[in-house]
C-alpha cells in the first residue's frame, strides 16, 4: 500500500505542477522552463524554515510558496519588460543560476543534499494523510486555476495571449496581466514544492534540474495546453506509465533517462500529431 | 611572474578559451538571422557532435581528421533533419512561435536525456589527456591548444564573412534574411537558405565541440550550460549582427577569466547569469556604440 500512497502524492504534487505551469505556458502564452526551480524554492524554504526554526508544517509550506511567489518576479520584471520572448532566454539562466547557488551553498546541504527534515506524522497514518494532502492541494489548485480562468479577467488573460497588440491597444496592460499569471503559477509550484520536502524528508539540487521542465511540459503539452483539465490528465497519465517500466527493475542510470527519453519524445509526438493535446480547449468550450 | 604578467596571461588564456564560445555564438547567431529561430536545439547539435566524435576518437581509435569527419556528417545529418522534417512542417503549419521553442527546447533535452542513456553521467573529455605541449613566450605560457584554437576560429571566421560577402549561396541567406517572401518572389529558395544556415551551424558547432573537448571534459547536460554563453553573447551582440555577437562572445570570456581575480572558482559559473541578467535590463537590444550624426550644414536664406 506505501507504493500506492505514494503514486497518489506524487500525482498531486504532479498535477498542481502541470496545472500552475500550464496557467504560465498554455493560457498566459509565456514561456518559462524554471517552473523547476520555483519547485525548488518552495521545498528548499519549506525545509529550512522546518530544520532552522521549528516552524509548524503549514506555515512552512505557506512560506515555501510565498518565497516561489515572491522570487518569481526577479524573474519576469525585467525579462518581460522587453518581450515575451526574452523569457524564455532569461529563465533558463534563472534555472541553471539558482541551481548553482543551491549546490555553492552549506546551509542548502549544498551539492550533498539537505536531509533531516523533521517527519510529520508516522507509518501508514503519514501516507494517507500524505496521499490526502497532496491530492486535496491539487484539486483546489487545479478549481483555483479554473475559477480564474473562467472569469472576466480569465478572459482578459485569453485576450492577451491571442492578440497582445490589440489588446494593449485597447488601454489593458498586458505586463500586469503576465507578472499576475506568471507569480501564482510560480507560487503554486512553491506549494508542491513544500509538500515534496515534508514527504520526502531529503532534498537535492538533481532533483531540481533544467530537464525536469521536460517532465512537467510533457504533462501540458500531452494532456492540452491551456485547457483546465489537460494538465491533470497529462499528469495521471504520464505518472501511471512509468510505473509499467518499473516492472523491469531496470537500474536507475538507465531508468531516469529512459523516463526522460519517452517524455520528450511524447512532447515531440504530440507536437506534430496532435498539437492540441488529449484534451483540446475547442471541444471543452463547444 | 609579476602582477602585469598575470593580467596579461589571464588575457591570452581568456582569448583563447573565448573560441569555442564564439563558434558556438555563431552558429545561434545565424539561424536568428537567417531563419529568425531561436534555435535551442543547437545543444542538442552540440551533444550528438561532441559524443560522436568520442566515440570515434576514444573507442575506435580513428585519427582526428577522421573523427572529425564523423562529427560533422553526425551533426549535418541531425540539422538536416531537422530542418526538413521538424521546422519545415512547423512553418508550414504556420505554428506560433511558442511551439517553434518547445520545438527546439525539447529536441535538445531528448538528446540530452538519449547520450545520458548510452555514455552515462560522468564527464568525459575527447583524448584521454586534456593537456597541451606550452612554450613560454615574453613570460606568458602559449599552447599549441591555444594556437589551435585562435587560428582555427579566425579562418572559420573569415570564410563565413567571405561566404556571405561573395559566394552566391552567401548572398541569397542574407537576402532571406532580409526579406524571405521578397527573396522568393526573385526565385531564392528560402528552404535551401535554411538548410544552407542550419549546415554552416552544424560545422561551427563541431568544431567548437572539438575545441571544447579537448580542453575540458563534458556531462550529457553540458551543452544546455554552453549554449547560454551564445544566448547571451547573441543578445548583447545585438539579435541579427553575427560578428557583433562573435565579439561579445569573447567579452564574455574574458569578464569570466578575470572574475577569478576577485571571486572563488565555484561561483565563477554565476558571473554567467549574472552577465545574463545585465545584458536583459541593460542592453536587452545589444550594445551599440552611439554614431555620431553629422548634421549638414543648414543653407543660407540667400542660397535658396
Amino acid at each position: 500500500m506505501h507504493y500506492i500512497y505514494s503514486l497518489l502524492v506524487l500525482i498531486g504534487i504532479y498535477v498542481t505542477l502541470s496545472a500552475s505551469f500550464n496557467l504560465i505556458i498554455g493560457n498566459g502564452g509565456l514561456i518559462s522552463i524554471a517552473h523547476p526551480i520555483f519547485f525548488a524554492l518552495g521545498a528548499y524554504t519549506a525545509a529550512l524554515f522546518a530544520i532552522n526554526f521549528g516552524v509548524p508544517v503549514l506555515f512552512s509550506i505557506a512560506a515555501g510558496m510565498i518565497v516561489a511567489l515572491g522570487s518569481s518576479f526577479a524573474l519576469s520584471l525585467p525579462a518581460l519588460r522587453i518581450s515575451g520572448d526574452y523569457l524564455l532566454i532569461a529563465s533558463i539562466g534563472f534555472q541553471l543560476g539558482l541551481v548553482q547557488i543551491i549546490k555553492n551553498l552549506d546551509f542548502t546541504g549544498g551539492a550533498g543534499g539537505l536531509g533531516n527534515i523533521p517527519s510529520v506524522l508516522s507509518g501508514e497514518t503519514r501516507d494517507i494523510a500524505f496521499a490526502v494532502g497532496s491530492l486535496g492541494m491539487a484539486l483546489v489548485v487545479v478549481l483555483i486555476i479554473r475559477s480564474i480562468i473562467r472569469s472576466p479577467y480569465g478572459s482578459a488573460i485569453t485576450a492577451m495571449r491571442d492578440d497582445e497588440l490589440a489588446f494593449v491597444s485597447l488601454g489593458r496592460n498586458a505586463m500586469a496581466i503576465k507578472l499576475v499569471i506568471f507569480a501564482i503559477g510560480s507560487g503554486f509550484a512553491g506549494l508542491a514544492g513544500g509538500v515534496y520536502a515534508y514527504y520526502y524528508l531529503y532534498l537535492s539540487p538533481d532533483q531540481f534540474e533544467i530537464l525536469q521542465s521536460a517532465t512537467i511540459l510533457t504533462m501540458v503539452v500531452v494532456g492540452g495546453m491551456g485547457s483546465t483539465l489537460g494538465p491533470v490528465v497529462g499528469g495521471i497519465l504520464l505518472l501511471a506509465l512509468p510505473q509499467a517500466i518499473t516492472f523491469l527493475q531496470l537500474p536507475p542510470s538507465i531508468m531516469g533517462p529512459l523516463q526522460g527519453m519517452i517524455f520528450t519524445l511524447l512532447v515531440l509526438v504530440f507536437l506534430f500529431v496532435r498539437p492540441q493535446g488529449l484534451i483540446s480547449t475547442k471541444r471543452l468550450h463547444r | 611572474m609579476n602582477d602585469f604578467s598575470i593580467i596579461i596571461q589571464i588575457l591570452w588564456t581568456g582569448t583563447a578559451m573565448s573560441t569555442f564560445y564564439v563558434l558556438f555564438t555563431v552558429a545561434f547567431a545565424l539561424p536568428l538571422k537567417i531563419a529568425q529561430l531561436w534555435n535551442f536545439a543547437q545543444a542538442g547539435f552540440m551533444g550528438i557532435a561532441f559524443y560522436t566524435m568520442y566515440v570515434a576518437f576514444d573507442r575506435l581509435y580513428l585519427p582526428v581528421w577522421a573523427g572529425l569527419g564523423c562529427g560533422l556528417v553526425a551533426t549535418i545529418a541531425f540539422t538536416v533533419l531537422m530542418e526538413r522534417y521538424g521546422l519545415q512542417t512547423l512553418r508550414t503549419r504556420h505554428a506560433s512561435i511558442l511551439h517553434f521553442f518547445i520545438f527546439t527546447l525539447v529536441l535538445s533535452e531528448f538528446v540530452a536525456y538519449l547520450l545520458m542513456l548510452l555514455f552515462g553521467t560522468e564527464p568525459v573529455t575527447l583524448f584521454p589527456s586534456v593537456l597541451s605541449p606550452v612554450h613560454i613566450v615574453a613570460n606568458i605560457v602559449v599552447s599549441d591548444w591555444d594556437l589551435i584554437a585562435l587560428s582555427t576560429t579566425a579562418l572559420l571566421l573569415l570564410a563565413l564573412l567571405g561566404f556571405l560577402r561573395f559566394h552566391r549561396d552567401g548572398q541569397f541567406l542574407m537576402a532571406v534574411a532580409d526579406n524571405g517572401p521578397l527573396a522568393e518572389l526573385y526565385g531564392i529558395s528560402a528552404k535551401r537558405a535554411y538548410l544552407v544556415t542550419m549546415t554552416i551551424a552544424s560545422v561551427f558547432v563541431c568544431v567548437g565541440m572539438y575545441l571544447f573537448g579537448t580542453r575540458a571534459g563534458i556531462i550529457p547536460t553540458t551543452p544546455l550550460e554552453l549554449m547560454l554563453v551564445a544566448v547571451i553573447a547573441t543578445l548583447l551582440g545585438g539579435i541579427g549582427r553575427i560578428f557583433s555577437a562573435a565579439l561579445a562572445a569573447v567579452v564574455i570570456s574574458l569578464v569570466q577569466s578575470f572574475s577569478v581575480l576577485i571571486i572563488a572558482s565555484a561561483w565563477q559559473n554565476l558571473v554567467l547569469y549574472g552577465f545574463l541578467f545585465f545584458t536583459i535590463l541593460i542592453f536587452p537590444r545589444g550594445f551599440r556604440i552611439p554614431r555620431r550624426i553629422k548634421v549638414a550644414p543648414r543653407p543660407a536664406a540667400g542660397d535658396v
